[in-house]
C-alpha cells in the first residue's frame, strides 16, 4: 500500500491541486454565477506568492496567506462591476479578465519574468500541505452546504427571481461567492507555485479554464464529493489509459460531451441523487412493512 | 506609415469579420456560445492545406474547405446542441458551452495527430505573390482578394438574411422560435442553414489566415476565438452590422497597438477594452439588438 502511494505520489498531488481549483470553480457556479475567473485568481496567487518569497523574503507561510488574501480581494473587486451581468456575459467578462492577467504577466517582464516565468523557486509544499489545504477547503464547502448560505446559493442558482422575492440578496451572495472563489483560487495558486518550482503565464490560459470547468461538469455543481470525482477522473484517466495518452484531449472532449448529454447534473451529483432516491424508497418500504 | 497600418488593420479586420459573423449568427439564432467555432476555423485551414498538397487547384481547395467546414458545423449542431434543445433543461446555456469545448478539444486533437504537432505552411506559389504600390501604400494581391471576397460574402449574407424567404425564417426564429414554429417555419431547417453558413465562413477565414500568415497549426483557432469574443462584445451579441464594424475596429486597433506600443501590451489593451465595454455598454457600442438588421432573441 505504501509502495503504491509512493509510486503514485505525483499523481495524487496533481489530483489535490486540481481538486482545489475545482472547489474554487464550484462555489461560484453553485451560486449561479458563470465565472471563469478561477484561472485569474490562481495566477494572481501564484505570482504573489512566488514574488513575495523570492523578492521580499517573507516566510512561506506568510506568502501563502498573502496569496489567499490577494485572491479574496481580487474576487471582491471583480464582483462589484460584474454585479449587473448574468450568464454568458459573466463568462465573457471573466474570460476577458483572465486574458488581461495573463497578458500582463507576459508584459511585465522585469517583475514576472515574461514568457519564461519565475523559475527555480524553492519547493516548500508537498503532499501533506496540499492535503491539509484540501481538507480545510472541503470542510468549508461542507459547512456552507449545510448552512443557510448554501441554501441561498442553491436558490439563486435555480431561480434568481424567486430567490430575490424570498429576500435573498443576489448582490451580497454573488460577492461572497466571488470572494470565496478568489480566496480558494489564490490559495491553491500560491501552493502550486511552491509545489512546482515555477510559475509560467501559459499555465493559466484557456486550458486551465477548460480543465477546472471540466472537473465540475464531470463531478457536479452541488455536492462536496462531486469535484473530487471530477478531478480524480481528469488526473487518473491519462494514467490509466496510457495507450490513449496521445489522444488525451480527444478522450476528454468525448467524455465532456457524453456527460453533458447523458448526465446533465454531473456524474457525482447524479450518483448521489440516485442514492438518496434509493434510500428514500427503502425507508418507505420499511415503513409500509411496520 | 500610419496609412499602411490602417490598411493592414482593415484587411485583418475583414478576416475577423468573417470569423466573428458566424459566431455571432449562431449566438443570435440559438443563444449559445459556440466555442467550437475556433476548431472549425482551424479545420478549414487544414482541409485546404491537405487539398493543395494533394495537388488540387487552390480555388477548389478553398471551396472544399468551406463546404466541409459548413458540414462539420452542422454536425456539431446535430450531435451536440440538438439533444440539449430537446431536453430544454434550465441551464442548457452552460451545457452548450461545455459541449462546444468538448468538440473543440476533439478537432484540435485530430489536427494535432494529423500534423504531428508541426506548423504547416502552404507550398510556395499557392497564391501569386504580387504587390501594388500607390499613394505611398503597399498592398498585396492576396490582401485585395481577401477584401473583395469578404465584401462579396457579406453583401451576399445581408441579401440572404434581408431579402429571401429563408433569411426571413432565420430572423423569425431568432426573434421567437415558438411563434415562428406556429407559423410553419421549420426550426430544424433554420438551424441547419445558420450552422452551415457560420461554419463555411469560419472555414474560409481559416484558409485566408493560414495563407496570409503562411502557417497552419492545430492551435491556430484559439486566439481567433478569443478575439471573436471581443468583436461580439464591442458590436453587441447578435448584432451583425455591429460585428462587422467592430471587426474592422479591432483589426485597426490591433495593428496600431502592435506597431506603436511595447510588445505584449496589445492583448492587455484589447481585453481590457472588452471588459470595460461589457461593464458600461453590455449591448455593444452600436446599441445591440435594436438595430433593424440585428438578430437576437428579445
Amino acid at each position: 500500500m505504501m509502495d503504491f502511494l509512493r509510486a503514485n505520489q505525483p499523481v495524487f498531488d496533481f489530483f489535490l491541486l486540481a481538486l482545489g481549483f475545482a472547489y474554487s470553480q464550484q462555489i461560484v457556479l453553485r451560486c449561479g454565477v458563470f465565472s471563469l475567473a478561477t484561472a485569474a485568481f490562481a495566477a494572481l496567487g501564484a505570482y504573489a506568492c512566488a514574488l513575495l518569497l523570492t523578492r521580499v523574503g517573507v516566510p512561506a507561510f506568510v506568502a501563502i496567506a498573502a496569496a489567499l488574501a490577494i485572491g479574496a480581494l481580487a474576487g471582491w473587486l471583480v464582483s462589484v462591476p460584474l454585479a449587473h451581468l448574468r450568464g454568458v456575459y459573466q463568462a465573457i467578462a471573466t474570460l476577458g479578465l483572465v486574458e488581461v492577467i495573463v497578458s500582463l504577466a507576459l508584459y511585465a517582464e522585469p517583475l514576472t519574468g515574461g514568457a519564461v516565468g519565475l523559475n527555480s523557486l524553492p519547493k516548500l509544499v508537498g503532499t501533506p500541505e496540499l492535503l491539509i489545504a484540501v481538507l480545510v477547503v472541503g470542510y468549508l464547502v461542507h459547512s456552507i452546504s449545510g448552512s443557510g448560505l448554501g441554501r441561498s446559493f442553491d436558490a439563486l442558482r435555480q431561480d434568481e427571481m424567486v430567490a430575490a422575492s424570498l429576500g435573498i440578496s443576489s448582490r451580497r451572495n454573488h460577492a461572497l461567492a466571488f470572494v470565496l472563489s478568489g480566496a480558494i483560487g489564490g490559495l491553491f495558486g500560491g501552493l502550486q507555485s511552491l509545489y512546482a518550482y515555477s510559475v509560467q503565464p501559459t499555465q493559466f490560459g484557456f486550458a486551465f479554464m477548460v480543465s477546472s470547468l471540466t472537473a465540475i461538469i464531470l463531478g457536479g455543481r452541488r455536492s462536496l464529493l462531486g469535484p473530487a470525482i471530477g478531478a480524480a477522473i481528469l488526473t487518473l484517466l491519462p494514467e490509466l489509459a496510457r495507450p490513449l495518452a496521445e489522444y488525451r484531449p480527444m478522450v476528454n472532449g468525448v467524455i465532456l460531451i457524453l456527460v453533458v448529454v447523458f448526465l446533465p447534473q454531473g456524474a457525482g451529483d447524479t450518483l448521489f441523487a440516485a442514492m438518496r432516491h434509493r434510500r428514500a424508497r427503502l425507508a418507505a418500504a420499511a415503513a409500509v412493512k411496520v | 506609415m500610419l496609412g499602411q497600418q490602417i490598411l493592414n488593420g482593415l484587411v485583418s479586420g475583414a478576416i475577423y469579420a468573417l470569423f466573428a459573423l458566424g459566431f455571432n449568427l449562431i449566438f443570435g439564432v440559438q443563444k449559445v456560445l459556440n466555442l467550437a467555432h475556433g476548431g472549425v476555423f482551424m479545420s478549414g485551414a487544414f482541409i485546404a492545406y491537405y487539398a493543395v498538397v494533394s495537388g488540387l487547384p487552390f480555388w477548389v481547395a478553398l471551396l472544399l474547405a468551406m463546404l466541409a467546414c459548413g458540414l462539420i458545423s452542422v454536425l456539431i449542431d446535430v450531435l451536440g446542441f440538438q439533444p440539449l434543445r430537446r431536453r430544454s433543461h434550465a441551464d442548457s446555456e452552460f451545457g452548450a458551452i461545455v459541449i462546444s469545448i468538448g468538440v473543440d478539444l476533439i478537432l484540435a486533437s485530430l489536427a494535432q495527430r494529423m500534423s504531428d504537432t508541426k506548423v504547416l505552411s502552404f507550398p510556395f506559389g499557392t497564391f501569386p505573390v504580387e504587390f501594388f504600390r500607390g499613394w505611398g501604400l503597399r498592398i498585396s494581391l492576396l490582401q485585395i482578394a481577401i477584401v473583395l471576397l469578404v465584401a462579396l460574402l457579406l453583401a451576399g449574407l445581408v441579401l440572404y438574411l434581408q431579402r429571401t424567404s429563408f433569411g426571413r425564417q432565420i430572423r423569425a426564429v431568432a426573434i421567437n422560435e415558438r411563434a415562428a414554429a406556429l407559423l410553419g417555419v421549420s426550426a430544424r431547417a433554420v438551424y441547419f442553414q445558420t450552422f452551415f453558413i457560420a461554419g463555411s465562413m469560419a472555414g474560409l477565414a481559416g484558409v485566408l489566415i493560414g495563407l496570409s500568415f503562411n502557417s497552419v497549426h492545430f492551435l491556430m483557432g484559439e486566439p481567433y476565438m478569443l478575439k471573436a469574443f471581443v468583436v461580439v462584445v464591442l458590436g453587441g451579441l447578435g448584432n451583425l452590422p455591429g460585428a462587422v464594424a467592430a471587426s474592422l475596429l479591432l483589426g485597426i486597433l490591433q495593428t496600431m497597438t502592435v506597431a506603436y506600443l511595447p510588445a505584449g501590451l496589445s492583448d492587455t489593451l484589447i481585453f481590457s477594452t472588452l471588459f470595460v465595454v461589457l461593464l458600461f455598454w453590455p449591448n455593444g457600442l452600436f446599441g445591440g439588438a435594436t438595430v433593424p438588421a440585428g438578430i437576437g432573441r428579445q
